[in-house]
């Protein structure tokens, strides 16, 4: 029976085994030319079997390996075969395609050497599935993973390659000013300084003694000359921040710098001329304070070349993890300490937290954990209360009273995402309106005066 | 006009991005007045571009290269002349005689695919 089963098999059994894989297979002679290519190894190269066999394999496997390192040469000489050696290959469209290679001795019946084995892998799939898992874009210290800040991240190298004025809005904490040190470090000004400064922490005066200088005996104790930021940022980029927050009177100021590149120090006489690079922050909507009335609408043309939009932490909860990550390994080194992550629970607290500090909350969050746990994980109770609270769902609560609370949160967050109109909020929590209205009455949720229809109510 | 050839045991080098050895041609009217043999030190592709703007090469011919290599290298105004196979003496008397788009010179598997970018890719 036994016999019969193994006088079936076709004498070919090893080759239509050898054509089934999903390995490229090839062998060599000593000279190194193929002496076989299966199906796997055309496809993975590009190379059909009638030209590849005769060549030189280096010139059909065109590996990176090939002069310097080659796996099948080693095993030639040292009769030690070779596993899953990584490399890549490069096909005809100059595509590097990552392999891993194993390489083997081919022996005739006599055992006597022939020649080599040599079969490899398309990792292609595999590396770029491991790419997704780690990506993360970081430029400078900026780390995301999230969609909306990749788009950012990747235009900056151009926005940086460009001198035009730029406008950064973003909640507090969102990183604005990381971002404009990204486009100074990656500009061809990035050898010049990169001067920051507060716009909104001064009062006129002295924001423009800080900006423009002054000149001895300008005012009582001016004794010398003291140049402003923008004489030190001569050739380099200077970072306005809060500039939703500047007065009237001094964006008029900032207007006259920004249009003529020159600006005249106090108790000066002669302007000075720059060359600097301007880019302007603020967590304000400038758009809307232009008409509010309460900023300059030819300055807001000016700074708003180019608008970024940096999103909140909240909207990209996916950046939470590479981010604390980041702060472990910076309050490791800075404090000389070793803790090594954090737990399951801390995660799903640090998730579930809205951050209304944004990122500058969530590092603060972790140095406060620091604190608390110096070593080993962090766990809840190292996080300030606020944030640990944030995913506890108590366990004396009814389902009812859970149901209750999370609607409330849905309706509170879709109603901050529409600017309080309620008519948008409820389209998009896929209610009717009036069911949102009740909604709002028996949950007892607070609204502000505003409805986000705005308008008619703002000139009633 | 100065041509540089990847080179690997007498053979053009398999893989421009992992090659150590260039053949530098000076060719003045149409006849070698110059060779030599040129270790390459440089390893990421902006410096090897680099490496051989310096030795003044005009145009590159190789084996297998990456896009972002050749592109490194397009961008420093070098002409590059990718998948070419053989004997270096070959290749380059081939190249003096407009004659490197010979199927000979190909590499393996570069028939069909590549019978557009080797038009033209005499002298």
């Amino acid at each position: 029976m036994k016999d019969s089963h193994i006088k079936n098999i076709p004498h070919n059994v090893t080759e239509i085994i050898l054509e089934s894989v999903s390995d490229g297979v090839f062998t060599v002679d000593k000279k190194w030319c193929i002496t076989s290519f299966n199906r796997a190894a055309e496809e993975i190269t590009g190379v059909s079997r009638e030209e590849a066999i005769g060549k030189q394999c280096c010139e059909v496997f065109r590996s990176n390996m090939c002069e310097m390192n080659c796996a099948l040469r080693r095993t030639m000489k040292s009769g030690i075969p070779y596993v899953d050696s990584s490399t890549y290959i490069v096909n005809f469209e100059k595509r590097r395609i990552p392999v891993t290679v194993c390489t083997s001795l081919l022996k005739d019946v006599k055992g006597i050497i022939i020649g080599g084995v040599e079969t490899f892998r398309d990792m292609s799939m595999v590396e770029e599935l491991r790419r997704e898992l780690d990506e993360r874009y970081q430029v400078g210290d900026i780390i995301s993973r999230s969609k909306s800040m990749r788009k950012i991240i990747k235009i900056l190298p151009k926005i940086a390659n460009n001198d035009s004025t730029i406008l950064i809005q973003g909640e507090t904490g969102t990183g604005k000013e990381l971002i404009a040190q990204a486009i100074h470090g990656l500009s061809p000004r990035k050898e010049k300084p990169f001067m920051a400064i507060n716009c909104g922490a001064l009062p006129d005066t002295l924001l423009e003694s800080e900006l423009f200088g002054y000149k001895a005996g300008a005012f009582t104790d001016a004794k010398k000359d003291k140049p402003g930021l923008l004489a030190l940022a001569e050739g380099g980029t200077i970072f306005l921040d809060e500039i939703g927050d500047v007065s009237s009177a001094f964006q008029v100021r900032l207007l006259r710098v920004l249009q003529e590149r020159t600006f005249t120090p106090l108790g000066g006489t002669k302007p000075v001329k720059i060359d600097i690079r301007v880019v302007a922050a603020s967590n304000k909507n400038i758009d809307q304070l232009v008409k509010d009335g309460t900023f300059r609408q030819d300055l807001f043309y000016r700074i708003n070349v180019m608008q970024l939009e940096i999103p909140p932490l909240r909207d990209r909860k996916e950046d939470i993890p590479s981010l604390v990550t980041y702060f472990i390994n910076k309050f490791n080194k800075l404090q000389r300490k070793v803790v090594s992550g954090i737990s399951h629970e801390v995660l799903e607290s640090l998730m579930s937290y809205e951050y209304p500090g944004n990122v500058r909350e969530l590092e603060n969050i972790i140095e406060h954990a620091f604190i608390l746990c110096p070593k080993g994980q962090i766990e809840l109770h190292c996080l300030p209360d606020i944030v640990s609270q944030s995913s506890d769902l108590e366990t004396s609560q009814s389902i009812d009273d859970v149901k209750k609370s999370v609607e409330a949160k849905l309706i509170i967050s879709a109603l901050k995402r529409h600017n309080y109109n309620r008519l948008e909020a409820a389209r998009d929590l896929g209610m009717h309106k009036s069911t949102l209205f009740r909604k709002i009455k028996t949950l007892g949720i607070d609204l502000p005066k505003t409805d986000g229809r705005s308008k008619q109510k703002d000139f009633s | 006009m100065k041509i540089a050839l990847a080179v690997w045991k007498n053979r053009v080098s398999p893989v421009f991005d992992s090659t150590r050895v260039v053949i530098i041609v000076d060719i003045e009217n149409g006849i070698v007045n110059d060779k030599c043999y040129v270790h390459i030190q440089a390893h990421m592709p902006h410096n090897r571009a680099v490496e051989l703007v310096e030795l003044g090469v005009n145009v590159l011919i190789c084996g297998a290269i990456s896009r972002v290599y050749e592109d490194m290298i397009k961008m420093q105004g070098i002409k590059v002349i990718p998948f070419i196979a053989g004997d270096v003496n070959q290749v380059i008397e081939s190249y003096l005689k407009g004659k490197l788009n010979n199927r000979n010179f190909r590499m393996p598997g570069c028939g069909n695919k590549c019978r557009k970018r080797f038009r033209g890719e005499g002298r």
